[in-house]
């Protein structure tokens, strides 16, 4: 063969090889290493001067620097002063969701009744949240800058508002950032619009009738099976179907509890049938926490400290009001820590999602434990969520979701400068002179 | 009620928050007791032994460790019974369907709402809140005794059968909401109608489940039936065929109620009473006759259409007539002067005095199914009390003390040296503010210097 016809083989030979084997590397991710941190894995101790990996999304490994070698090709991160936490948690978020504003119904128009296409009957059971989602950048860091790398998103509207997707807020479209979906099934105590139920108690009876019926509609197919299909089939339906692995066989159901008598209606629901349920809001569960300790159910726990309406704190005075929500209502979360009733903190409800930390200090001050909030905010709602095993904690083969701020968690100045997701590197912007 | 009353009250509902048990031991002694049942003790005592009425009598001795009210000069009655109103519910009716006997106002109820204390200070020991009057057959209700402090579920009291809303006439016709909406039935033949066909559904859905049961316990089919799907929407009207659940019936004209008592009689179902029944007058005989109650006003009418003809005396009228009267607040301010209202039957109605006394205890006990447990101070009732301090039928008089189940849920005395006290510190901080802003000008009386 003449020479260029072999340098021509041997060109084509390594375009080959590097196309293929280039797409077996794509695959692999950065590799990081964060060195002399401290690290608070969030189980067991915190380790002062420590070395963390990185590698292809996941955590390879946690301990004291000394004990850690480093790979060659990690990009090394001085974090000299700095403390690695896991990522946070948010269990109850609307993000990336566009929600449209209804205007609550005027007096009239309930009895009057409102136009057929502004009606709503609430039964939004296949709502996916996962479906609706429009990820932007924008709304991501903010939640970075508060240390979130991970939320539950959550569909709004209607007493069987729909189903969540857990996310991974990484850099990359909707599905590449699920870790579950879907998440749970979500119901709130609130009517239907312009249409029935235009009350609480009827959203109750329509709730516990679609339960009924869920059982009486799988016994039905139940029948039909048994039966060799010699008798009629069971009419088909698509609600039902859908409402039985959350009403019949323990699929997750998130209950928005805003007061303390959604909490007693959340728990006879549960009761009733024996569901897998866990109550998210629960500001007023201090004043029932006899009954939610007995009940043993898992909690998602707002921070708004603002008592609802039905309450007697929201009817007093300016200045009882005032005490209710800097000392009254702060104490919820230290009161549940205090009797050992799990519960996980979100930033569900807050004016401003950036008050989040100086909501929880409120906590704090009223006293919730710091290891108990930090508890609240990665391995509890992991836990809720069904993702403990790769989240919620620093420790090898855990997805690389870690915080990294410039001093305790909980203090007033410490700044969040960078987080992981799916083990890919956010710097946080640090605007001149601002004080999270 | 001005602002600070009403904080005075939240601050009572926090004081009386952590007592514990809902049932006590109470002694009330040298009281003149208006027992209802048995006339009227002078020197009165009664003991209330764990919420229960252990003993009436006179020149009893109170046993040790128990804590006694020194009723002397007063008057003692059972507490006061609210026989229909809508306090301590965030919402009062479903009006997404003409029938919604699925739903259960103690989903809706509110153990804050101050109107609970507003109607204790009025000796109400016992009130039934209700669904409204939107639909021919509203939901179901519920009894609660106003315990102010209280979680809202031990308030609620479930003796007595259960109740469910209807309603005639107006309201179920929407015609008081302009413009009228545009929903079946808009008249009153339409009311009748609906409320019919439902009866005739539940009874089938009673005579399935019936069938159903009865097979299960034989055993006899093969293969073994399928219950029937539950439809919570007719299972309280099944329980209202079975006897289970009385009917509460909005209703106003004579020819409505008459027709009514013959669904009642077609479908084999009782009524505990005809709601304001303002043309209760008309059909006295036909109501005594078929033991079916009345809880109307004492004095309002003619404040709409169907309550033209109604008359001054209604209450007395038929009460003389042998029907059972009870006389209710449906939300008005007389739910803290039931007992005025009760006066007026006596002072302008010509009732006699125990009848009168009636209206707003026993004969609503009555009406509601409990007078087994309510309405009268006798032995094994519960020691639900009010005491006045001239007679309950008095215009002078004022509720004193009020007391459910053997303890204090409402003390007069008390609850104005709370008001006094806060008065007190509230004008100490503003005469300190004041006196360090401006030091030249001295503090007037109420510790304003402006």
């Amino acid at each position: 063969m003449k020479r260029s016809g072999i340098r021509k083989m041997g060109f084509l030979f390594l375009l080959v090889v590097s196309i293929t084997a280039g797409s077996a590397f794509a695959d692999v991710g950065p590799a990081y290493a964060l060195v002399k941190c401290r690290i608070v894995p969030g189980t067991g101790d915190i380790i002062e001067d420590g070395a963390l990996l990185v590698r292809d999304g996941l955590i390879t490994a946690v301990g004291p620097r000394q004990e850690i070698p480093l790979p060659a090709d990690a990009e090394v991160i001085d974090g000299q002063g700095k403390t690695v936490y896991p990522g946070l948690i948010d269990a109850w978020t609307s993000l990336f969701l566009k929600i449209p504003k209804r205007p609550p119904l005027g007096f009239m128009q309930a009895f009057e009744g409102i136009p057929k296409d502004q009606q709503d009957d609430g039964r939004h059971l296949d709502y996916s949240a996962f479906e609706n989602l429009q990820p932007n950048p924008q709304d991501r860091n903010a939640l970075h800058k508060l240390g979130i790398t991970t939320v539950l998103s959550v569909p709004e509207i209607g007493y069987i508002s729909g189903r969540s997707v857990l996310i991974n807020l990484n850099r990359e479209d909707a599905a590449g950032m699920v870790l579950r979906n879907p998440a749970a099934l979500h119901l709130q105590f609130v009517a239907a619009r312009g249409v029935y139920p235009t009350s609480v108690m009827g959203a109750m009876a329509a709730l516990r009738q679609a339960a009924f019926d869920a059982a009486h509609y799988r016994d039905s197919l139940d029948r039909y099976q048994r039966s060799g299909k010699t008798i009629k089939r069971p009419r088909y339906d698509p609600f039902l179907e859908g409402l039985i692995p959350y009403a019949l066989e323990g699929g997750p159901v998130v209950i928005a509890c805003l007061n303390q008598e959604d909490i007693k209606r959340a728990l006879r629901l549960r009761e009733e049938f024996g569901l897998n349920a866990v109550l998210a809001g629960s500001e007023e569960a201090w004043r029932v926490a006899d009954m939610v300790e007995a009940a043993e159910v898992p909690l998602i726990v707002s921070v708004t400290f603002q008592p609802p309406f039905t309450s007697i704190h929201f009817s007093r005075d300016e200045e009882k009001k005032k005490e209710a929500e800097e000392e009254i209502y702060p104490a919820n979360p230290g009161e549940l820590a205090r009797r050992g009733i799990p519960f996980a903190l979100t930033s569900h409800g807050l004016k401003k999602r950036a008050d989040f930390f100086k909501q929880i200090r409120k906590a704090i001050a009223a006293g919730l434990p710091k290891e108990v909030a930090l508890e609240a905010l990665t391995i509890q709602p992991a836990r809720i969520l069904g993702v403990e095993d790769v989240l919620g904690s620093l420790a090898p083969g855990k997805i690389a979701n870690l915080v990294l701020a410039d001093g305790g968690l909980f203090e007033e100045k410490t700044r969040i400068e960078r987080v992981f997701v799916d083990g890919q590197s956010f710097e946080i912007e640090q605007p001149e002179g601002e004080k999270k | 009620m001005s602002e600070k009353t009403y904080r005075l009250i939240l601050s009572v509902f926090l004081i009386l928050a952590p007592v514990s048990a809902g049932a006590q031991d109470l002694f009330i002694k040298d009281g003149t007791l208006l027992t209802v049942t048995n006339g009227t003790i002078a020197e009165g005592d009664i003991l209330i032994r764990d919420g229960r009425i252990a003993v009436v009598g006179s020149d009893l001795k109170a046993p040790s460790g128990v804590r006694v009210i020194d009723a002397s000069g007063r008057f003692v009655m059972p507490g006061l019974i609210d026989s229909h109103t809508h306090i301590a519910l965030t919402d009062t009716n479903e009006l997404g369907a003409v029938v919604t006997s699925e739903v259960n106002v103690r989903d809706m109820v509110n153990g804050e709402d101050r109107r609970l204390f507003n109607v204790l200070t009025g000796g109400v020991t016992l009130i039934h809140t209700m669904h409204g009057s939107a639909n021919p057959i509203g939901g179901q209700n519920i009894l609660m005794k106003p315990k102010w402090g209280r979680a809202a579920e031990e308030m609620i009291f479930s003796a007595g059968p259960g109740s469910l809303k209807f309603a005639l006439g107006e309201n179920p016709k929407q015609a008081i909401f302009y413009p009228a909406k545009a929903r079946y039935p808009k008249s009153r033949m339409g009311v009748k109608a609906i409320i019919r066909r439902e009866l005739i559904r539940a009874r089938e859905y009673m005579l399935l489940w019936d069938r159903y049961h009865a097979s299960v316990e034989t055993g006899e089919s093969d293969p073994r039936p399928m219950p029937p799907r539950r439809d919570l929407r007719l299972e309280p009207l099944a329980d209202l065929l079975r006897g289970k659940t009385w009917a509460h019936v909005h209703a106003y004209r004579a020819d409505e109620m008459l027709e009514f008592l013959d669904l009642a009689r077609e479908f084999h179902f009782r009524i505990g009473s005809f709601e304001h029944a303002s043309e209760a007058f008309k059909i006295a005989k036909e109501l005594a006759a078929a033991e079916v109650g009345i809880t109307c006003f004492m004095e309002n009418w003619s404040y709409k259409m169907e309550t033209a003809e109604g008359i001054a005396n209604n209450a007395a009228f038929c009460a003389r007539h042998g029907v059972t009267v009870a006389l209710n607040s449906d939300l008005g301010p007389q739910m803290m002067f039931l007992f005025n209202q009760a006066g007026k039957a006596l002072r302008y109605g010509g009732l006699p005095e125990e009848e009168a006394l009636k209206l707003v205890t026993l004969n609503s006990a009555r009406i509601l199914g409990v007078d087994d447990r309510l309405g009268s101070l006798e032995v094994g009732k519960d020691g639900d009390i009010a005491i006045f301090n001239r007679h309950p039928l008095s215009a002078y008089t004022r509720c004193e003390i009020t007391i459910i189940e053997g303890v204090v849920y409402f003390d007069r005395d008390a609850y104005l040296e709370t008001q006094r006290r806060e008065e007190e510190k509230r004008r100490k901080e503003k005469k300190k503010k004041d006196d360090g802003k401006r030091p030249g000008r001295p503090a007037g009386p109420m510790g304003g210097g402006r």
